[in-house]
């Protein structure tokens, strides 16, 4: 598969605080990338990298094959970017922020312009200054998804938008994964992440503690398991495997390591299963691991 | 060249669309201020006005303030001579500024407000919006510099040659480049905007200060300056366009400097790191008066200076008075009134144009509060226990003592330097000049009732405030020549307050007009408590 982004080592020192100390990981054609981590872990650090906003220490970063601080133009020709916080220029209005955009990345679609602000609700001729925290982010999202890229660089896009325009964003960005489409996606909206990444990096205190696909990542984490047996359900707590084991009754609640997951069952099988619940980890508790380390 | 400017041309037109108003005021305001006041100048110079204005700019004082005049007797002080003389440095000082914080806020302010972080995520050089605003400050001054050569010479007075006009347009539209310049290097050095506006205006004002050294010292060294390579041209005299030659060369040089700076800087850095801030607030930060304070901290004591350096300036003029004003018949018609001293009507006249100028800063202060409202700061305070009426009233009484501290310094400066100058002539004590200052209290406290009702009631209307201050300026300024019906000048406030020391004290007139200033102030209160408040229209 065709590397869009590589990033290999990368550092990066404000004076003497030092922001990222190693972060590499890959986004890949046709690839969702979830980029999460908690409040200055270094999500936006790393993102204003990538476009060539601020320049590394050390480390090597690029995309398309082509170094993001040399050959930040070639680069940006290919991508659109909308950042958490939209700030635009209040005596301007939406509309017009929208086309000087489209017009700064290069020509884009103006039925897809017109179809992106019916879409999201948009009212186009209203000043900037009046928009709210939602408003601003819709017009980020419209200039970049009317116009042709080949990666999508997302950070916490979705911040201030209601539940139902969160919701359009996801389709479309379904669309643009469809067409081959690479996307880098900053979130802290978990169930956004976990809906259309297809692979997660998560970073904390400038160093990436874990990269891979969801399901990679849930098979190294418990699963939670809850069984309600006939005979005395106490007999699985000294099972190989069985954690923070939980009775009530003849119901058990207890976290199992995914290797042993066979032998729990059949420990469980002697006893005559009533029911047997096992729900592997949500992003949110993969998260919350690392988070609490 | 690509990977650094591309697409400067469209941040270049997008910002003339942005900033066309501000464009048009700024020209027509400088433009008008720098070669508008041509026929002033006229009425100055009939008669002895000349000479007398020629002894009065030798006197050190003036130097250091206005700059030198290249001509050596006071027969060749032509108007041209004396309209240089005293605009030149202070219009290039203006524009200087004023370009200075354009280039800031649309470099350093607009990275800080995440607007570049966007921009430049599009195909565009890394340096576009720079080249973008330095061209957009080029045609701006170039604009301005030929504005205001027309102006001048569209008076067509004797002496204001086409040459001489357009060389001192021509130093004003290049000190405002220059301004241009070298806050543009600021913004590559310093950690944050506001610093890197400090430091310009900073450097702008260590030159200004170190040309007025020079100047009284030898003026030859005033030619390293680049305060200098405005008003040494001498424009109408000497004509001396190498400053402006200098001048171009710095500012390229200072661009290209910023420009190499900009290659290996951060978006949203500079070279010098950030000075950490408190973690913890001081002490006298944690109550609402502390918190105006500090709101207001930098404008109060940069209004301050301006009111001793005026005192300072319109108090040197007290050493040659005698032959100044009594050389022109307009100037004695404002300044003087029978059976006093000159000195002393001078003083009645002076003081209430001073104190008029005073009344700007309280009114700035009480007008802060809508601002700060309107930009939804106060949101979280309005939220905790903090009352209205503790709001409202903190910042009044801020600005009452905004006006008193104002009108002491403005009439001590001006006593001072009067006392000084006149030496064993002086018929005036410093008294005489802080009981004339205080005399106008009432005036300013009017002024800041009317803001504060305007705050209570329709706090959209604050800043017509201005406008009646400035109406009711000019009308005590000119009213003297104009020879006014009773009724019209009383519109302005101050003229029902007698001018002292020529006139006496009038107790009932001081304390009526106080009694009314605080009525407005407190149904202003009335006002605040009730209306809504606006947040972000």
């Amino acid at each position: 598969m065709e590397k869009i982004v590589s990033v290999q080592g990368l550092q990066k020192k404000f004076g003497k605080f030092k922001a990222l100390y190693d972060v590499t990981f890959t986004v890949n054609a046709g690839e969702v990338v979830g980029f999460i981590g908690p409040n200055g872990a270094g999500k936006s650090t790393t993102i204003r990298t990538l476009l060539g906003i601020i320049n590394r220490n050390a480390g090597d970063v690029k995309i398309f094959g082509k170094d993001v601080w040399k050959e930040s133009l070639e680069i940006h020709k290919r991508i659109s970017y909308v950042p958490g916080d939209v700030a635009l220029w209040g005596n301007l209005t939406g509309g017009e922020i929208i086309d000087l955009f489209i017009k700064l990345h290069g020509g884009g679609d103006k039925n897809k312009r017109d179809y992106l602000i019916n879409r999201f609700e948009l009212d186009p001729k209203k000043k900037a200054k009046g928009y709210s925290k939602g408003n601003r982010q819709k017009v980020g999202l419209i200039a970049a998804l009317s116009v042709d890229s080949d990666l999508y660089i997302f950070d916490e896009p979705t911040s201030g938008l209601d539940p139902l325009m969160e919701a359009v964003f996801q389709e479309e960005v379904e669309k643009i994964k469809r067409a081959g489409k690479a996307i880098l996606l900053s979130s802290h909206i978990l169930s956004e992440v976990e809906r259309l990444a297809d692979k997660v990096v998560i970073i904390r205190q400038g160093k990436i503690v874990e990269t891979g696909t969801l399901d990679e990542l849930r098979h190294l984490t418990r699963s939670t398991v809850t069984l309600e047996t006939q005979g005395n359900v106490d007999k699985m707590r000294s099972v190989k495997g069985v954690h923070d084991f939980k009775q009530k009754d003849n119901q058990a609640t207890f976290s199992a390591d995914n290797e042993f997951i066979n032998d729990i069952l059949s420990e469980a099988a002697k006893l005559g299963v009533k029911k047997f619940e096992c729900v592997p980890p949500t992003l949110e508790d993969l998260f919350m691991r690392h988070y609490e380390v | 060249m690509k990977e650094k400017f591309a697409r400067w041309n469209v941040l270049f037109l997008q910002y003339l669309k942005r900033d066309w108003k501000k464009i048009i005021f700024w020209i027509l305001g400088l433009g008008l201020f720098s070669g508008g006041f041509v026929p002033a100048f006229v009425e100055i110079s009939k008669g002895q006005g000349l000479i007398g204005m020629y002894e009065t700019m030798k006197n050190p004082a003036m130097i250091s303030m206005v700059g030198p005049t290249p001509v050596e007797t006071a027969i060749e002080y032509t108007l041209g001579a004396m309209y240089a003389n005293e605009m030149l440095l202070f219009c290039a000082l203006f524009a200087m500024i004023i370009a200075a914080l354009h280039v800031v806020s649309h470099t350093r302010k607009e990275e800080e407000q995440g607007l570049t972080e966007l921009v430049r995520s599009f195909q565009v050089g890394r340096q576009a919006n720079s080249l973008a605003v330095i061209t957009e400050i080029l045609v701006i001054n170039v604009l301005l510099a030929l504005f205001t050569g027309g102006v001048m010479i569209s008076f067509g007075a004797d002496t204001i040659s086409a040459e001489g006009s357009f060389l001192f347009a021509g130093s004003i539209g290049m000190a405002g480049i220059i301004g241009a310049a070298i806050a543009l290097a600021m913004s590559q050095i310093m950690p944050t905007s506001s610093s890197a506006t400090g430091s310009t205006l900073g450097i702008v004002g260590l030159l200004y200060i170190l040309r007025a050294g020079t100047d009284l010292s030898n003026v030859g060294l005033s030619m390293i300056n680049p305060m200098g390579w405005t008003y040494l041209t001498y424009p109408f005299t000497e004509n001396n366009w190498l400053p402006l030659i200098l001048s171009v060369a710095f500012s390229i040089l200072v661009v290209i400097i910023s420009f190499a700076l900009e290659g290996g800087r951060d978006m949203g850095a500079g070279y010098l790191p950030e000075r950490g801030g408190r973690a913890t607030a001081k002490k006298s930060l944690l109550s609402v008066p502390g918190l105006f304070i500090k709101l207001n901290k930098g404008v109060m004591i940069s209004w301050l200076i301006a009111f001793v350096i005026m005192g300072a300036a319109y108090g040197s003029i007290y050493g040659d008075m005698q032959t100044f004003i009594g050389s022109n018949e307009i100037i004695s018609q404002m300044f003087t009134l029978s059976g006093f001293s000159i000195e002393e009507s001078f003083t009645g006249t002076i003081i209430m144009v001073m104190i008029g100028l005073v009344s700007i800063l309280p009114i700035v202060i009480v007008n802060k509060l809508f601002s700060e409202e309107v930009k939804m700061h106060l949101s979280q305070l309005y939220s905790t226990k903090v009352t209205r009426a503790k709001i409202y009233w903190t910042n009044v009484f801020l600005s009452i003592l905004a006006g008193i501290v104002g009108i002491f310094l403005a009439s001590i400066s001006l006593g001072g330097t009067a006392i000084s100058v006149m030496g064993e002539n002086s018929s005036m004590s410093i008294s005489d000049f802080l009981s004339a200052g205080f005399n106008f209290l009432p005036s300013v406290l009017f002024f800041i009732g009317l803001a504060a009702f305007a705050l209570g009631f329709a706090p959209k209307l604050g800043k017509v405030i201005y406008v009646y201050l400035g109406y009711s300026f000019a009308l005590n300024y000119f009213g003297g020549i104009l020879d006014l019906p009773e009724w019209f000048s009383k519109t302005a406030v101050q003229s029902w307050i007698p001018r002292m020391p020529v006139d006496k004290f009038d107790g009932v007139i001081f304390i009526s007009m106080t009694v009314i200033s605080s009525a407005l102030m407190l149904s202003g209160y009335i006002g605040y408590r009730r209306r809504d408040l606006v947040e972000g229209a």
